[in-house]
């Protein structure tokens, strides 16, 4: 989607982020969710029916932007998780 | 559409304008108003709903889902008398496991139903006393609940703490999708012929010439027997008929997680806590159990019914730590929604379900428990409103609170 502004901003270090195992770049300071969708990934989950399911709220209330930390299993809302770089991230299970 | 057009509207003029005339007029499009109006239109009397709001967006669809058919813990934790009293609700319970197993294949529809069993816990030695003194009162009434110990009751459903005392199992309750099986009733209903129509508030019920005629902002209606069954709305509905109904409005609080693998197949409760689980069909755990929600005032007294409840923390935080203290898994998983739901209890605690003594051919059903029992509370008002005598709903009648109405009426 490209959608980050290039001129005129500020942005912490350049990190890497790893989602269902393709590396994804981001800066400090920025959510798994922003990371993902500047890389064009919409799709963050699939309800039962096996249907793709993306951000809505990107306020922490609607839940549909649940990921899972590979690390530690945690599901966590994409739109409040600090990117770290080298964060292994799961959108299935 | 063009009302003259609508069955049941052939005809009758009044001054004022066209008469929508039907058998039976039921007010309320919750799960006994539309169940009730799918069985009657199925047996042949033309049938007209009316709902305020939408189908199903009352209690009938904000509840948790629970099929429970042991004595529920708010009829034990009062004191003897009443729970000997709801003792014998379980004679309709043993009707409600029946009806519950044979309505998707009546309906047709899939509304999750799922009947694995359910396990009332105890965790200390008081409380395994009280489920002994619930399971003698169950089985006197006939049900198949048994008192098992705590390794039983984890070998039943692993997902239960290790300091779970005993348990009370009965093998047929479980929990239904409360998102389907109102609208599935609705749909059966219409198809059956009847007349619904939602955004419909009733203004008026006036009995006259032993016929009601009641009255919407922009209709007429005529029917022989009127229902009222507008869960927290009851009351003020039977008002318009210039009756007293002593249903009051209650609001509850429940809970849902996240999605998770199959761990909970069975229906949880706590006989010393508020507390229900169950792990719906989409792998999302419900969590509920009667903990209260705040409602809403009227700035000149009152409460406010047509705004939403509002969550209580202390609630909030007391039943998820019973949940978690019950279930340890559940600690794991995100929490997803909270949302509040209104709806009504006696004076007695005991559901009124029933014609109105003092108003022949009024109708009214409301009071609690009516997800589990709703399904029969309808097909049991369907006969007593054809005109059978029904002996099973005499418990609840509303002839309990004549005295109310000694004035009225």
């Amino acid at each position: 989607m490209g959608m980050r502004i290039e001129a005129d901003v500020t942005r912490g270090n350049a990190i890497t982020i790893i989602v269902d195992g393709e590396a994804l770049p981001a800066f400090a300071g920025e959510t798994v969710a922003t990371a993902m969708l500047a890389a064009g990934r919409q799709v963050f989950r699939a309800d039962t029916g096996g249907k793709p399911r993306g951000l809505y709220c990107n306020m922490g209330t609607c839940s549909e932007c649940l990921v899972t930390i590979v690390a530690s299993g945690r599901r966590v809302r994409a739109c409040l998780t600090e990117a770290v770089d080298g964060m292994e991230i799961a959108t299935r299970g | 559409m063009d009302p003259g057009l609508r069955r049941g509207s052939d005809g009758e003029r009044e001054p004022d304008g066209v008469t929508h005339k039907s058998d039976v007029l039921v007010i309320g499009g919750g799960l006994i108003g539309c169940a009730t109006a799918w069985r009657l239109a199925r047996a042949g009397a033309q049938v007209t709903l009316l709902e305020a709001g939408d189908i199903n967006a009352g209690a009938s669809g904000q509840n948790a889902g629970s099929l429970h058919f042991q004595i529920e813990r708010r009829f034990i934790e009062n004191g003897e008398a009443l729970a000997e009293q709801a003792a014998r609700i379980v004679a309709l319970n043993r009707l409600a496991i029946t009806d519950w197993r044979g309505l998707e294949a009546e309906l047709g529809a899939d509304l999750h139903v799922s009947m694995a069993g359910g396990l009332m816990v105890a965790e200390t030695p008081e409380q395994v006393a009280m489920l002994e003194a619930k399971v003698r009162r169950e089985s006197a009434e006939g049900l198949a609940s048994r008192l098992i110990d705590g390794d039983q009751a984890r070998a039943v459903a692993p997902c239960l703490a290790p300091q779970i005392l005993a348990a009370c199992h009965l093998p047929d309750e479980g929990h239904a999708d409360p998102r389907a099986v109102t609208p599935a009733f609705a749909a059966a209903a219409r198809a059956e012929g009847a007349d619904i129509r939602t955004r419909t508030a009733v203004q008026a019920i006036r009995r006259e010439a032993g016929a009601f005629h009641v009255g919407t902002a922009d209709a007429a209606f005529r029917a022989d027997r009127v229902l009222i069954a507008c869960g927290a709305w009851t009351a003020h509905v039977a008002a318009l008929a210039n009756l007293h109904m002593p249903l009051y409005p209650v609001a509850l609080l429940m809970n849902a997680t996240e999605r998770t693998a199959p761990v909970l197949p069975q229906l949880i409760q706590h006989v010393g806590r508020r507390l229900s689980m169950k792990q719906a069909y989409a792998g999302n755990i419900l969590i509920g159990g009667g903990w209260p929600s705040r409602l809403a005032q009227k700035a000149d007294g009152g409460f406010d019914l047509g705004a939403k409840a509002s969550i209580i923390q202390a609630s909030l935080a007391g039943n998820l730590r019973a949940a978690i203290d019950t279930v340890p898994m559940v600690e794991r998983l995100n929490l997803i929604r909270s949302w509040t739901g209104v709806t009504a209890i006696s004076a007695d605690q005991l559901p009124i379900v029933g014609e109105v003594p003092r108003m022949p051919g009024l109708f009214v059903a409301g009071g609690g428990s009516a997800f589990t029992l709703g399904p029969t509370f309808a097909r049991l008002l369907a006969r007593a409103m054809g005109g059978e005598r029904v002996a099973e709903l005499d418990l609840l009648s509303p002839a309990r609170f004549e005295h109310l109405n000694s004035f009225m009426g």
